[in-house]
């Protein structure tokens, strides 16, 4: 594969797609992945009054503190959706998205989700255990899997569980006995509600005698996590994760993956490491997989953003379009994450998916509602904003793309847009849409209404 | 009466074939033997209120003093009760309803739930959809691996239909997935949308060797074809029927105009929105439990008794509400809940499991008697006719109402 396609293939899976900025830029995944140091925390959201597990009658005060919290839900999923889409910080982004659908939680305090997405995004290059450890502590976590209830001789077990489940070890990697010893050294690691800081209440932890993978001990929470790092099957679990993530929804043959598990372990679990490996090696750029990987909602939009460098012209829409699509940053569905793959296409969506190029760059306004999640409290819910225009210079795309005859445009756009060629007849429709003229000066926008409307623009 | 309406769509869809555009490769794939025409069964109408509705407001325990100790402020007044058995009467708004059960319509099951109950909406919704229990993780729904099962190769997708613009969880299987459409119209314009009606030539898209790429392009014909079928099928036949002019209404009436039209599907999805009543909930819960009694009604009486022999409709919620009202006049997040079956031949009827058990609460919440899955199980092997076992990756007992 040429180096320029390469690079291409490289922005798609670990990017949202080649960017303007991308021009003076070469393939060289080091360089790129060092430019990931810088770190942007997200900052929107006031600290305020943290709103607590929903309680039979809450007061006014608590009703406003979660009214409060679910628009500061809204402003964060703005905030975090304009930095996804900056070309100068997208891997890490691009990462902490992955270990949001990883570690997949949904917090109610929007001052808690700031923090925990921030937490995310530290780590996300760094090494896994270190991120393990930061959010088995993170206040978001410990409320979301009812940690705040597990307590000495009245252990709740739900954090244990997806510990060792989800996020490590994988079903059928531990015994339910493994659970209850683990849930039991998780005991007493609480939140502060007024601070939003872990702590440690010490005196409802069960510093008793646990057996855990058949090993015995006063095992405190870290001692557990420690015990799990220790197990190769748990950098085979992520790593199968990275690989669905990064390369392919069909699994690596048992040879690679243990290749990869091994590499990903003795790293010491060192996250940029085995993304280089993955990004130099030579199997990540075999045509069986390149251009076959479905989008997800969040990376459709956030590839339309990037690729047009366009911006919502009404804030509210950015959040409808990830709604009417299925996938709401910072709300995913359960502790399991999104689904991936075909799951986000079917009849509607892909009619949905292939409409919204003509409905963001042109008319403007559609017609589709989203569904109710039926929570009355969520903000989101009332989010009806139908015009879901982008603003874009188009002047600035037309200086970029606009060659000597229109046929040689559109190659150049094509190429820059679809992750692979699209099919003959298909190309002949964008063709006849655009028309033949690069001096309309509509012509680079239909051509890209007209691209982005083709089921290969499903596809990264 | 089945023979002569089978034989009539079979020779009325060659004919109507004749006239879709249908890409080569799909009729390559079967499109002519396709499961919707293989056999015109049982029809399962699935509507889902959102929100989490009051069942103990909804059918009321109007004897019962401990109801109304728990409920001083919002319980429905024996007086307002509209009383069917000495026990349980509907609320006041249900007369709709309740015409339907003095008809041998309507069966209640009470205490519908699932062991260790999950209190959040998209939780316990997410559950309820998929056929898991609490535990489980599921990304397909119980329909969609009903589709999975049941349906060949081609053009499946409008076997199973919410009525909606987008595609529920529960619709979703592994291969097949059901189809969203607010009607067949807004449907068609929507699938003959510029960039997708300009499908590729059978040769083109067969030569795709790609199965991502094939699965979309699959997809999209699928869509044009399914869109150009209920179309055609549904154009200029028009429902007088009336029924209220509301949203949920509308839905109900699209459906009963396919049914009619005879498109073959086989389970038809829809949702009413709005039971989360944290506050001041009695306004809101009786003008939502009109609109839903009422367009059920207003849609049985649309099909007729020949065809309601054929139709079952089945109304959930993904959990019921809190036993003790709340501060603001309201009722919070609760467990088990009733759940509602309409039909012509109800084996049983009426109130099949008795009352809900007011004495014995797990921390103010009512407990589960009846799993949900024993419900769609019920539903898959009795009505549906097809083993449920593989779609709810389990056994459960079934109920008999059917």
């Amino acid at each position: 594969m040429e180096s320029d396609q390469k690079k291409k293939h490289l922005r798609l899976r670990a990017a949202f797609g080649l960017s303007l900025p991308d021009e003076k830029q070469g393939y060289n995944p080091e360089a790129w992945l060092h430019s990931s140091a810088h770190i942007q925390p997200l900052n929107v959201v006031e600290k305020g009054e943290i709103p607590q597990m929903q309680t039979n009658s809450p007061t006014d005060t608590i009703k406003q503190a979660i009214s409060k919290s679910r628009g500061d839900i809204l402003k964060l999923n703005g905030s975090w959706m304009d930095q996804l889409t900056d070309p100068r910080v997208v891997i890490r982004e691009k990462m902490t998205l992955f270990w949001h659908d990883h570690f997949a939680c949904r917090v109610r305090s929007g001052y808690l989700a700031q923090q925990q997405n921030n937490v995310l995004r530290q780590h996300a290059l760094g090494k896994f255990g270190d991120l393990l450890h930061a959010v088995s502590k993170d206040p978001g976590m410990l409320q979301f899997l009812n940690n705040q209830q597990n307590k000495k001789n009245s252990p709740n077990e739900n954090f244990a569980r997806e510990l060792l489940e989800l996020f490590t070890l994988g079903r059928g990697h531990y015994t339910e006995d493994d659970i209850k010893n683990s849930a039991r050294s998780f005991t007493g690691w609480a939140f502060n509600p007024v601070s939003g800081k872990f702590f440690f209440r010490e005196k409802v932890h069960d510093d008793g005698l646990k057996t855990f993978r058949g090993r015995k001990g006063n095992f405190s929470g870290e001692d557990i996590l420690e015990i799990i790092l220790e197990d190769k099957q748990t950098a085979r679990f992520v790593m199968g994760k990275l690989w669905q993530y990064f390369v392919s929804d069909d699994q690596p043959d048992d040879d690679l993956m243990a290749s990869l598990s091994t590499d990903f372990f003795n790293s010491g679990y060192d996250i940029k490491k085995i993304l280089f490996g993955i990004f130099t090696s030579s199997w990540f750029y075999d045509p069986r997989y390149t251009g076959n990987r479905i989008k997800s909602p969040v990376e459709l939009v956030a590839g339309m953003l990037t690729q047009t460098n366009g911006k919502f012209e009404y804030p509210q829409a950015s959040l409808f379009v990830q709604r009417a699509l299925g996938q709401v940053l910072l709300l995913p569905p359960n502790v399991g994450g999104w689904p991936s793959g075909t799951a986000w296409i079917d009849s509607s969506s892909l009619t949905f998916r292939m409409s919204l190029a003509s409905v963001m760059l042109k008319n403007g306004e559609t017609t589709i509602d989203a569904k109710d999640d039926g929570d009355v409290n969520n903000e989101t819910n009332r989010v009806k904003e139908k015009k879901i225009t982008l603003r874009v210079n188009w002047g600035e795309l037309a200086e970029r793309f606009v060659r000597a005859t229109a046929d040689e445009s559109l190659s150049a756009i094509e190429y820059y847009l679809l992750a692979r060629p699209g099919l003959k007849a298909s190309r002949q429709v964008v063709r006849n849409y655009a028309g033949g003229s690069t001096s309309d000066p509509e012509f680079v926008k239909k051509a890209f209404i007209g691209f982005m409307s083709l089921p290969e623009y499903q596809l990264s | 009466m089945k023979t002569s309406r089978r034989g009539f769509i079979k020779s009325s869809m060659v004919a109507t074939a004749g006239t879709l555009m249908i890409p080569n490769f799909l009729k390559a794939t079967g499109f002519e033997s396709s499961g919707r025409l293989q056999q015109q069964g049982k029809i399962l109408v699935v509507i889902q209120l959102s929100g989490g509705n009051d069942g103990l407001n909804t059918v009321v325990p109007y004897r019962n003093d401990l109801y109304y100790q728990y409920r001083p402020g919002i319980a429905i007044r024996a007086a307002d009760v509209l009383k069917a058995t000495d026990e349980l009467g509907f609320h006041p708004a249900l007369s709709k309803l309740k015409d339907l059960y003095d008809r041998g319509y309507l069966a209640v099951l009470n205490n519908v739930g699932y062991p260790n109950p999950d209190r959040s909406h998209f939780r316990s919704m997410d559950i309820w959809q998929s056929g898991s229990d609490a535990a489980t993780y599921l990304k397909t729904g119980w329909i969609g691996r009903y589709l999975d099962s049941n349906c060949g190769k081609s053009l499946c997708t409008a076997q199973a239909i919410e009525v909606d613009d987008t595609l529920s969880m529960a619709l979703k299987g592994d291969v097949i997935k059901g189809l969203a459409m607010k009607n067949p119209e807004k449907f068609y314009r929507a699938a003959h949308h510029h960039f997708s009606k300009n499908i590729p030539g059978s040769s083109e898209v067969n030569e795709i060797n790609d199965s991502s790429l094939h699965y979309l392009y699959k997809t999209l014909a699928e869509t044009s074809s399914s869109a150009e079928f209920l179309y055609a099928k549904t154009k200029g036949k028009i429902n007088s029927a009336a029924y209220p002019q509301n949203e949920f209404s509308t839905r109900l009436k699209t459906i009963a105009s396919l049914i009619r039209s005879d498109v073959g599907t086989r389970i038809y999805y829809v949702t009413l929105s709005g039971f989360d009543t944290h506050a001041n909930q009695q306004a809101q819960h009786q003008r939502l439990l009109a609109i839903y009694a009422e367009a059920v009604h207003a849609f049985v009486d649309d099909l007729g008794e020949d065809t309601m022999n054929d139709v079952m409709i089945m109304t959930f919620s993904e959990f019921g509400r809190r036993v003790r009202q709340n501060a603001s006049g309201g009722t919070d997040h609760g467990t088990a809940n009733n759940l509602f079956v309409v039909s012509k031949n109800l084996k049983r009827r009426g109130f099949i499991n008795g009352s809900p058990d007011l004495y014995n609460l797990d921390q103010g919440d009512l407990i589960h008697q009846v799993d949900f899955r024993s419900v769609y199980a019920t539903l898959l092997n009795k009505w549906l006719e097809v083993p449920s076992e593989k779609i709810l990756n389990g056994s459960f007992s079934m109920s008999d109402f059917i």
